[in-house]
């Protein structure tokens, strides 16, 4: 995740920017002194070669702001690999839950933007780019190059005792504003309640009270976190100041103690448009402070979201012929929620329909085998060993309510269920699913492009392809949920048709609501 | 609510805090001022200084040392000190204003039509950045004030040099801002845009895919569906880095301005040299007191749409409340042929499958939904389409199926229901919904701290705290969503009976959804909204 060892990393843009600041100031100090000589032809080349270092500044910082993006963008990459798969392949729940864990993941991976791409460039360049301008500075003046490098000394002092107060400040501040907005996001979440009860005005004004109440506190807070900023300007206007009078007095010898240099004023002039470029990157880095915060934040929370593999995975067992699956006494724990217990006893090559009322938890008997729904009790055990310890992921057969579409061709998508599969055995499962009207209704055939919605097939075609897909995958196992459901009739007659006849000799276990469906079934099990 | 509205709205936060912003604007300018002298003074120091060393030992004597030497220690501690005022006072300023607009746009989301759009997750998210963006936009108030100081002083420094000098920084600066002002729009307002758009579409795509997840794991299809996320996320990626980049491209125009300032003003000036260098730095300066205020323009790409978005949120100017709520006396359902009439008081138990409308009929009854005109539902013989959502609340209090609690105490829970609840009216409530034992038992009995979103409650505790606060509302009409689920056997049947006598005892007409039998059976009529034609069904869908 870390890009030490990236060559086109920003802060080498930053340091280099450092740099230029040192042939404008000569250009500058070089003008001036022209002008003194009245050397117009040298003023000029002066004001040409100032004009230039501008330009090449100006360019630099575009250059270190456009690597700084990139760099974070592969950090977000990095990220994004991590994280998404656990969010792809979360429990199946509320649609507006999923819509929240989403935002949640992506919008947290975009808050590490600006750590990477401005704030640790720029930390980096802040350690070499002050020394580069003293040392410079030392070259016209190494009196005032010493000047510039002993104020880092109560600066440094100045900023571990303000500034360690100052960033827990900052953090109690950031704490403070994270729990207003939390307030506020909770009582516009519960907004159907505030209004459905009418409480608009108690709660507005309960509102009021804490956001003020919050600002007043954060106030405080900040007459701290404001102290670091504060002693960064300090030093700033200081290291000008200091130097301006040291080279003010050399220049007319009144120094009150003795000095090995006597500068001239093109030397004295560098030396002051120097100082303040030795502070400008310690204000750079305070500037991008909150990216910092922000990062650091996210970082925190996409730990939580997905946390870092554990290498002691063993292998899991495969399964090669159909299995046999038992269920003792499984509760499936939700947190809050808690269905069951279940048991139930599948033997190896046998067909097994659930049946009950919605939300009786039918569904999520499936998605436990799977490892989606959390159990709080009881085992699954396929074939006598721990379901999870068994390789069910990418080795079984689902068909369910919704199939799942990636933009491709319709071949491209049957074939997701076994990339290995041949153009034949992608045709022969399609239209043994019933996709034979589509692929000659259309004009495309099996080379109808979808986008990741499967948006033009209708319902019926889009089970169809999941149906395909099983077809095609031909695994020991399958489990389906509800596959023919809001489907009109004799669609749903056809599938559990195909399905019947496709099933025979594996084990199946299938949710259902539909009594053709239960039919084709070894045995029927009603939960209630 | 208009653009306009929203201007207006914020104007008058701010104005409140004028005093401060005021402060924190003359604060900014001083700082400016401060700085800019600073660098210029230090230079016109050393210059003198310089010639008059070569001038010999009078020209030193006579050379005025002290005052320069005191202004500079002064300016030094001028700019630190204002700079720190200012950013107190400004986001003293910027806080206050925001809390106070936090809470007006509050009031203001209260009265949207659908408040259950605005409730969803990623709309909260987006409301909260979208303030954010504000919050930033108010503490580069004092940016305005200190660029103009700093120009000012720039361009009379400019003039110790030459009138010629001050002219050129003059239109360097207009250029300047104008080159922010012309650039922002395309460079950044496009890529803004694009990104916003490519978040949404990426977030979409996710939750398009994550809704198949088994599939998903069932074929191991991840590396599959992260190829094909792929556009979205490098559409992401590119336009941030276009957003970057043009950001940067227009702050090096100020340094390419200050280069170019310093060299015009040198080439240009006809003064003697201690002034020249004077006002070759503050010319320096003064361009670089733009920055401030450039970076706040370039950041109002981002503000605009922030107040574009906040603007489609926010509802309609708040209407009074209609003081003459009508009560509802009688229900008539009349869909498909399929028609139940009830009279105050009667019950109603609501079945169907899941999809059929049964959340979203109770919904816009409760008025937190808006009927479509043809939703087949009449109140006192009134389309419920043509009733104000407000007499809806009225008449009806929800406990929703997914109980949504306030992040506070048990006793902050119950109190939404109503103004002016006694303690006793409270655990009558619970005792009814079968959950005061288990509040007793809690530590903190009523002051018991529930959780974000009642995270520390159970499901089934939720779901019964949610049904007591809608029974302490008082409403004629109770609606209840799935109320028994989440609740063992036993808990159900008692529920059932307690919520049965108190019906009665204070003739409160149901209309219940389950799927189970026993809260069905306390309801004499009965609706199935089974099948997919209903116009309610396709209400659910839209």
């Amino acid at each position: 995740m870390s890009n030490r060892y990236n060559p086109d990393k920003a802060a080498v843009f930053w340091i280099a920017d450092a740099f230029a600041a040192i042939p404008l100031a000569a250009a500058l100090a070089a003008g001036v002194a022209a002008a003194d000589r009245g050397d117009c032809g040298t003023l000029l080349l002066a004001v040409v070669g100032l004009c230039a270092a501008a330009l090449l500044r100006a360019g630099l910082q575009i250059v270190a702001a456009d690597r700084g993006e990139a760099a974070a963008i592969r950090v977000k990459t990095t990220w994004r690999r991590r994280v998404y798969p656990h969010v792809l392949v979360a429990a199946p729940g509320h649609h507006r839950m999923l819509g929240e864990t989403v935002a949640d993941a992506v919008d947290r991976i975009e808050d590490l933007g600006g750590f990477h791409a401005r704030f640790l460039p720029l930390r980096r360049a802040a350690v070499l780019s002050p020394l580069i301008i003293a040392a410079a500075a030392a070259l016209g003046s190494w009196v005032a190059g010493a000047i510039l490098l002993v104020t880092l000394l109560p600066f440094a002092l100045g900023m571990a005792l303000a500034g360690t107060a100052a960033a827990r400040a900052a953090a109690r501040q950031l704490d403070a504003l994270s729990r207003l907005s939390g307030l506020f996001v909770d009582r516009v979440r519960a907004l159907p309640v505030i209004v459905g009860f009418g409480a608009q005005d108690r709660i507005g004004r309960h509102l009021a009270d804490a956001t003020h109440e919050v600002a007043t506190r954060t106030l405080a807070v900040l007459k701290v976190a404001f102290l670091s900023s504060a002693i960064i300007e300090f030093f700033a206007a200081l290291s000008v100041a200091l130097v301006a009078l040291y080279c003010g007095f050399n220049l007319l010898g009144l120094l009150p103690f003795p000095v090995p240099e006597t500068l001239r004023l093109d030397e004295a002039l560098f030396v002051l448009v120097l100082a303040p470029e030795f502070y400008l990157p310690m204000r750079r880095l305070a500037a991008a402070y909150h990216d910092k915060q922000v990062g650091e934040a996210a970082v925190e929370r996409l730990e939580g979201i997905a946390p870092a593999p554990s290498p002691s995975a063993s292998p899991k067992i495969p399964i090669a012929e159909p299995p046999a699956l038992r269920f003792e006494g499984v509760v499936i724990d939700y947190g809050g929620t808690a269905i069951g217990p279940f048991s139930l006893d599948l033997p190896a090559g046998t067909s097994l329909a659930l049946r009950g009322p919605t939300g009786i938890g039918k569904s999520s008997l499936l998605h436990a085998l799977l490892g989606l729904a959390p159990i709080g009790a009881g085992r699954i055990l396929v074939d006598g060993c721990n379901a999870a310890d068994v390789a069910l992921p990418g080795h079984i057969g689902w068909a369910g309510q919704s199939v799942a579409f990636v933009p491709g061709t319709l071949a491209d998508n049957i074939r997701l269920a076994r990339p290995d599969a041949g153009d034949a055995a992608v045709e022969a499962a399609a239209r043994r699913a019933g996709l034979g009207p589509l692929i000659a209704a259309r004009g495309d055939g099996l080379a109808l492009p979808l986008d990741h919605r499967g948006s033009g097939l209708s319902g019926g075609e889009r089970r169809r392809v999941g149906i395909a897909r099983i077809l095609l995958k031909d695994a020991p196992l399958w489990l389906l949920d509800e596959p023919t459901a809001d489907l009109d009739a004799r669609s749903a007659v056809e599938i559990a048709g195909i399905l019947a006849e496709a099933s025979r000799g594996r084990t199946v276990l299938m949710v259902t609501h539909s009594a053709e469906l239960a039919a084709i079934a070894t045995r029927e099990m009603v939960l209630a | 609510m208009s653009r306009a509205h929203l201007d207006r709205l914020l104007a008058d936060a701010a104005a409140l805090e004028r005093r401060h912003f005021r402060i924190a604007g003359a604060l900014a300018a001083a700082a400016t001022i401060a700085a800019v002298l600073l660098l210029g003074l230090s230079g016109w120091f050393i210059t003198g200084a310089a010639l008059a060393g070569l001038g010999g030992v009078l020209a030193v004597q006579t050379f005025n040392y002290l005052l320069p030497s005191a202004a500079i220690r002064l300016l030094a501690i001028v700019r630190t000190t204002a700079r720190y005022g200012e950013r107190l006072y400004g986001h003293r300023a910027a806080l206050m204003t925001l809390a106070t607009l936090r809470t007006r746009l509050f009031d203001r989301i209260l009265t949207v039509g659908d408040v259950r759009a605005v409730s969803a997750g990623d709309a909260v998210t987006r409301l909260v950045q979208d303030i954010g963006a504000l919050e930033d936009s108010l503490i580069r108030k004092p940016a305005l004030p200190a660029a103009l100081a700093g120009g000012a002083i720039g361009i009379v420094l400019a003039w110790l040099a030459s009138p010629w000098a001050s002219l050129a920084l003059l239109v360097l600066l207009v250029a300047l801002s104008l080159w922010a002002h012309l650039a922002t729009p395309r460079l950044l307002a496009i890529a803004a845009a694009d990104m916003a758009a490519a978040l949404a579409r990426l977030k979409a795509s996710m939750v398009d895919h994550a809704s198949a997840s088994p599939e998903i794991l069932a074929y191991g299809l991840t590396p599959a569906i992260e190829q094909a996320l792929e556009v979205e996320k490098t559409a992401l990626d590119q336009a941030r880095r276009r957003f970057a980049r043009g950001e940067a491209i227009i702050d090096a125009g100020l340094v390419l301005g200050g280069g170019l300032a310093m060299g015009a003003v040198l080439a240009i000036s006809q003064a003697a040299l201690p002034f020249t260098v004077l006002a070759v730095l503050s010319a320096a300066g003064a361009i670089e007191s733009l920055s401030g205020y450039v970076r706040g323009v370039s950041r109002g790409a981002l503000v605009t749409a922030a107040l574009a978005r906040l603007e489609a949120m926010t509802g309609r100017h708040p209407v009074p409340v209609d003081a003459t709520i009508s009560i509802v006396q009688t229900i008539v359902f009349d869909r498909n042929g399929a028609s139940v009439r009830l009279e105050a008081g009667e019950r109603l138990g609501i079945a169907g499958r899941s999809g059929s409308g049964k959340t979203t009929l109770l919904e816009m009854l409760a008025g937190v939904r808006p009927a479509p005109a043809d939703c087949g539902i009449r109140l006192d013989d009134r389309n419920l389409a043509t009733l104000p959502p407000e007499a809806m609340r009225a008449a009806f209090a929800l406990s929703p199926q997914d109980a949504q609690l306030l992040s506070g105490t048990v006793r902050d829970n119950l109190r939404v229901a109503r103004p002016g609840l006694t303690d006793e009216q409270l655990w009558a409530a619970l005792d009814v919904g079968c959950l005061a034992t288990e509040v007793r038992a809690m530590p903190e009995g009523l002051d018991q701290w529930v959780g974000d979103g009642g995270a520390r409650l159970s499901g089934g505790q939720r779901k019964r705290l949610s049904l007591a606060r809608a029974i302490l509302a008082g409403r004629p009409w109770l609606l209840l969503d799935e109320p028994s689920e989440g609740l063992d056997m036993v808990t159900e049947a008692r529920l059932c009976r307690r919520l049965a006598t108190w019906l009665h005892e204070t003739g409160t007409g149901l209309m219940v959804v389950s799927h189970r039998p026993a809260f069905l059976a306390l309801a004499k009529h009965r609706l199935d909204l089974e099948g997919n034609n209903s116009a309610l069904a396709e209400a659910a869908l839209s």
